[in-house]
């Protein structure tokens, strides 16, 4: 299958590298054929400009960077996020992506006289994440999972309309133990290499 | 009382400033100081950098200058309000960095002894949000708010328990008209010399 991987974190140190090869892995044991996407490593500018915000509501002019990502987004059937939650949700960078990526007639449509926005990406039938959590479980549900309500809800709605999503989580990441963390990043190359189910 | 206003929007000129105009009158005429960051006209970088990242437990966090003036301002505040456009549910990525950029350890949360977060903003006694949406009223509720649930939970846990909130929202804005586009203004305006 298709993939695209991004990975999002600032430090070549982290524990997010083990859980991003951890993902490679697992996808590439299966045989799927992946694209990779290290937002940091490429310099990417999250900031949604002042001409693209003039520029949003006719599909058109693009920043080639952003074309070059939207093509990836157009030839992928699964998306894998990984990064770290911050602040309940995507980091800046991630959400950048996001929101400079997912336009008009990338991501959606709004036909004249249409009062919702049509789904474009109906090539993704698939999205997982991987993410860590500095708190506990308990702090994530209080805070309302935010980052996870975005993928799941927001972002799913623009592909395909049976995409399943599937939430690989740590939590308490500061408070865990290098046995905890390599059991977390084996848990997500399982994960990635197992088949998925495929609604029709 | 002393209020941070976070305004976030690229254009110049945009419904989203002249509402933030707006809520700057209301807290003047209400007797409050206000100091207003205008993250696009600062220029502010909302990615965390890699500098920023190893800092970020250590003793001097502040790594961008930027950031040292929103931090002495944050310390300031008594009152934080947030005027942004709510793009894919959430905060832009421009806010949602400044977040994760300036509500540093020792100034928006502690550790306690345990390594447990701990409020760290227990001079806020009030969280405001100011947002204009896309999408309709039951569709936002439908799909979620997430830039609401980010400011209002997940910030709110790292001030004080009795820090109250005020949620002015803008749904349906393309489809707005000029008459409740300046309605809502004057509402913005008038609440806020209230609160």
């Amino acid at each position: 299958m298709r993939t695209l991987v991004v990975y999002c974190h600032p430090a070549d140190t982290s524990f997010a590298v083990a859980v991003r090869d951890a993902a490679l892995e697992g996808l590439r044991a299966v045989g799927h054929e992946v694209r990779l996407t290290d937002l940091y490593a490429e310099g990417f500018d999250p900031v949604f400009s002042a001409f693209e915000h003039a520029n949003h509501r006719t599909a058109g002019a693009m920043d080639p960077v952003v074309a070059r990502h939207a093509d990836d987004l157009r030839w992928c059937e699964s998306l894998v996020l990984v990064y770290p939650t911050w602040w309940a949700g995507q980091p800046a960078m991630l959400k950048g992506w996001i929101d400079r990526v997912w336009t008009n007639g990338v991501a959606w449509e709004l036909p004249e006289g249409a009062n919702r926005l049509r789904p474009l990406l109906r090539n993704i039938r698939h999205i997982t994440v991987a993410t860590t959590h500095g708190s506990s479980k308990l702090i994530n549900a209080l805070e309302g999972e935010g980052g996870k309500r975005t993928v799941n809800r927001s972002i799913r709605v623009l592909c395909h309309p049976r995409c399943r999503t599937r939430w690989i989580a740590m939590y308490n990441i500061d408070r865990s133990t290098p046995h905890e963390r390599a059991r977390f990043a084996q848990r997500v190359s399982d994960r990635l290499a197992r088949e998925q189910r495929q609604r029709r | 009382m002393r209020a941070l206003v976070v305004v976030t929007h690229p254009a110049e000129t945009s419904f989203t400033r002249a509402t933030c105009d707006a809520a700057t009158r209301g807290l003047i005429r209400a007797g409050h100081t206000v100091t207003v960051l205008d993250l696009y006209s600062m220029g502010f970088q909302p990615a965390m950098t890699n500098a920023e990242r190893a800092a970020y437990h250590e003793a001097n966090p502040v790594v961008d200058p930027l950031v040292a003036e929103s931090v002495a301002a944050i310390r300031q505040a008594e009152m934080l309000v947030f005027v942004y456009p709510t793009w894919w549910s959430g905060l832009p990525a421009m806010l949602k960095g400044w977040l994760e950029k300036t509500m540093l350890p020792d100034v928006a949360f502690v550790f306690d002894a345990d390594h447990r977060v701990r409020p760290g903003l227990t001079k806020v006694r009030r969280i405001v949000g100011i947002s204009s949406y896309g999408s309709a009223r039951t569709y936002v509720k439908a799909i979620n708010d997430n830039g609401r649930r980010t400011l209002l939970r997940a910030l709110r846990l790292n001030t004080g328990l009795r820090t109250r909130s005020t949620w002015l929202a803008f749904y349906s804005i393309d489809s707005s008209t000029a008459e409740q586009r300046g309605a809502f203004i004057e509402r913005v305006e008038r609440k806020m010399a209230s609160v």
